[in-house]
């Protein structure tokens, strides 16, 4: 037991020897040492746990998790006695005297060894992490620094102080969980510090009391978060309200420069030419996360909104690099993006037809009443023959004559001699007499047409014409009758007609006068028969003799 | 000799060398008709068909009277031979009378009206040309008729309209057709009648009469 206290010890001191950035990569020997390191450490816990199941930290062929798990199945309890001790102790603050008798050192010591077995369960998962996935050391600082906040969530406020400092300590990343001794967490501090909260609990334990539980609880709920903030906010809460009001703006506008003193322009540039060196791109970024999160700690808001802005920036920049989408690259055939994705985004462009007219009632009775009005006032856009232009003159079409010409044909020959030899002795032509037939039957109509109406009366022309009018009377009086009081009306009877005897209708006759008719007829006809070939007959006779 | 003397001197001297080789040329008048065949006198005989008989007797006068007046060319009926006998006069100024009022009395006797004949005196280029239906197309019977009855058409209108259209005058016998008139305006009508007797209707054949005669006045 004692080679194995010593080997333990010696396994410690050699951790805390070696050359931080050696942790990175996996070394056999290094685990080896980390192994035994944390054994020991659970060894020397394991008369302050009765319940512990497992008497020894097993190691051997053992995963990282299920160390972890080991020393979490020791821890948790451990830590919840650790609890109802510092409650018990708030009850009775006679027993803290007590337990000052002791000498703080060694309390200290076992708050150290406690830490110390923490922080090399940490390291151990963190050689372990870096065998199975490639994590920076800035981050298992991190998962360091959030499994303290964790643990200390839980416990007192004591631990959480120093839980702060270890995640100072923790953020530092240089320790790596493993040193103690540091130019942040210095125990002569420590010691003052504790002694300072231990005054505050003695002024006011019922506060604690009943707050703390409820903070406790959660706490507790929040251990799976790894929020900061919210861990944060709850430390901070807890702070105000654990302490009075003075020392709760104190807290409250507590700063980086009261816990570390330094300044954090220099801080942060050591730390980033440290870790550039170590890092890969990746680290450096979550180094800048880290460096966030270390500085949202303590960070005004104009602090935030640079903060967000640089992340903004960095944003920006890396969207730049990166090649653009289809939609803001400059023309693109259908080929070169996805398919249908012309769909799901709303392209712009111009329409130029006009959108196809909504059909409501509103406009269906519109355009009734609009054809209703134009039927009645018989305003239609009929389409208009256009008038075909006239390309070239009507060629005079030459009528021609079915009559038997009057003229010779030496007659027609001599007029076209005439008329070649003498242009303008032209003779009337057949379509000119024509003309003049119809001139003159329509000045008759005409006449016959202004005497009905009487309103446009025009006088009878003088047509000069010959010709024998029987039933005219000797005597030409001047008649008052209108003109369209025809002549035969003026006229007598007698003078209409002069006939004889007793004249009958067709209907009227009898049999034996229709038969007289036609023997009358037939007679006549024989007559004018004879006389037409009166001299056929005597030539026919003179030539037979 | 010498080149000073005239030209005309030259041609003195020269005519006289050559005017005995040749006589004057000789300046004759036109031969009379009656001088012509060695003195004998020139006859036509244009015989009489039975159907212008009395027609002849009718318009002997009007036949008469051009030909024996402005003609100065005898004319006379045999009635015995059915002939118009014509015979040259002394004063028969031109041999073309005797054929011209030969042609007249021909065309008399083909059917044409004596005022349509008369041209044939007063015009040289007026001719006469016969043919008949069957030349054009082989009809028979009832088509034969019908064609005739085309080439006529309701009242003879037709055939007038031809007539005016072509200036001719046209005759149909029967079976024969004689047009009277100038050589275009006979080749027309022939064209026109042939077309009817062929089978196309009197509204054709007038559309291109109409043409025709349109394009022959615009040449004048």
């Amino acid at each position: 037991m004692a080679d194995s206290t010593d080997a333990g010890e010696e396994a410690l001191r050699r951790l805390m020897a070696t050359y931080q950035p050696s942790f990175l990569a996996p070394n056999p020997a290094l685990s080896e040492t980390a192994r035994a390191a944390s054994r020991h450490l659970f060894s020397a816990l394991r008369p302050f746990c009765p319940k512990s199941p497992l008497d020894q930290l097993l190691v051997d062929g053992f995963d990282a998790e299920q160390i972890w798990q080991q020393i979490d199945l020791q821890s948790q309890p451990l830590l919840s006695s650790l609890r109802r001790q510092v409650k018990h102790f708030a009850k009775n603050p006679k027993e803290i005297s007590q337990l000052k008798v002791v000498p703080l050192g060694k309390k200290v010591e076992k708050e150290q060894e406690e830490w110390m077995e923490e922080s090399d369960g940490f390291d151990e998962e963190l050689e372990d992490d870096e065998e199975g996935e490639e994590k920076g050391e800035e981050e298992e600082g991190m998962e360091i620094e959030d499994e303290a906040e964790e643990q200390g969530g839980e416990s007192g406020s004591e631990e959480e102080s120093e839980e702060e400092d270890e995640e100072e300590n923790g953020e530092d990343g240089e320790a790596g969980g493993g040193g103690i001794e540091d130019k942040f967490l210095k125990i002569d501090e420590l010691t003052k510090y504790l002694e300072k909260e231990e005054e505050n609990f003695e002024n006011a334990e019922k506060d604690m009391r009943g707050k703390k539980d409820d903070e406790e609880d959660t706490e507790e709920e929040d251990d799976d978060d790894d929020d900061e903030e919210e861990e944060e906010s709850d430390e901070d809460a807890e702070f105000g309200f654990a302490d009075e009001d003075e020392e709760a703006e104190d807290m409250e506008n507590a700063r980086y420069e009261d816990f570390f003193g330094a300044k954090k322009g220099k801080y942060s540039k050591q730390k980033k030419a440290q870790l550039r060196q170590d890092s890969e791109s990746s680290d450096d970024e979550d180094d800048d996360m880290e460096f966030k999160k270390q500085n949202k700690g303590t960070a005004s808001t104009h602090q935030k909104q640079l903060e967000k802005i640089q992340s903004k920036i960095e944003q920006m920049e890396k969207a730049n690099l990166e090649p653009k989408t289809w939609t803001m690259q400059g023309e693109v055939t259908a080929a070169k993006r996805p398919k249908n994705s012309a769909l799901e985004v709303d392209l712009d462009f111009e329409h130029n037809v006009r959108p196809a007219p909504v059909i409501t009632e509103e406009v269906t009775a519109s355009i009734e009443d609009m054809i209703k009005k134009r039927i009645t006032e018989g305003h239609f856009n009929d389409v208009q023959r256009a008038p075909k232009l006239p390309s070239k003159a009507p060629r005079e079409v030459k009528e021609l004559d079915d009559n038997k010409s009057k003229q010779g044909l030496a007659e027609i020959y001599e007029q076209e001699y005439v008329q070649k030899e003498d242009p303008t002795s032209a003779p009337l032509s057949f379509k000119d007499e024509q003309k003049q037939q119809a001139s003159v039957l329509f000045k008759k109509l005409g006449l016959k047409l202004d005497a009905l109406a009487h309103f446009s009366f025009a006088p009878k022309p003088v047509i000069e014409d010959m010709s024998v009018q029987i039933n005219v009377p000797a005597l030409a009086m001047e008649e008052i009758a209108p003109v369209a009081v025809s002549d035969a009306a003026m006229l007598a009877p007698e003078e209409v007609f002069d006939g004889k005897g007793d004249i009958k209708e067709e209907t009227e006759l009898t049999k034996e006068e229709r038969k007289r008719r036609r023997a009358n007829k037939k007679r006549k006809f024989k007559a004018a028969a004879v006389k037409k070939t009166g001299k056929k007959v005597q030539e026919v006779h003179c030539l037979t003799k | 000799m010498q080149s000073n003397m005239p030209l005309s001197s030259m041609e003195v001297e020269a005519a006289p060398s050559e005017a005995k080789l040749l006589p004057p040329k000789p300046k004759f008048e036109p031969l009379k008709a009656h001088e012509m065949s060695d003195g004998q006198v020139q006859f036509r005989k244009v015989s009489v068909p039975q159907h212008r008989y009395n027609p002849l007797k009718k318009a002997w006068m009007d036949i008469y009277t051009p030909i024996y007046e402005q003609m100065k060319i005898d004319i006379r009926m045999n009635l015995k031979a059915r002939k118009v006998e014509l015979k040259t006069r002394p004063d028969t100024p031109d041999i073309s009378n005797l054929q011209k009022c030969a042609d007249f009395v021909h065309a008399f006797m083909m059917g044409f009206d004596i005022i349509d004949a008369i041209a044939l005196l007063r015009m040289d280029e007026l001719y006469v040309e016969s043919f008949e239906i069957k030349d054009v197309k082989t009809l028979r019977g009832d088509h034969l008729s019908r064609a005739i009855g085309r080439l006529s058409g309701k009242g003879g209108k037709t055939k007038f309209a031809i007539e005016n259209a072509t200036k001719t005058r046209i005759v149909i016998a029967d079976t024969k057709i004689h047009i009277l008139g100038s050589f275009a305006n006979i080749k027309i009508a022939r064209d026109s009648l042939c077309s009817l007797i062929m089978g196309s209707p009197a509204g054709k054949v007038y559309s291109k009469l109409r043409a025709v005669t349109a394009r022959l006045a615009e040449r004048f």
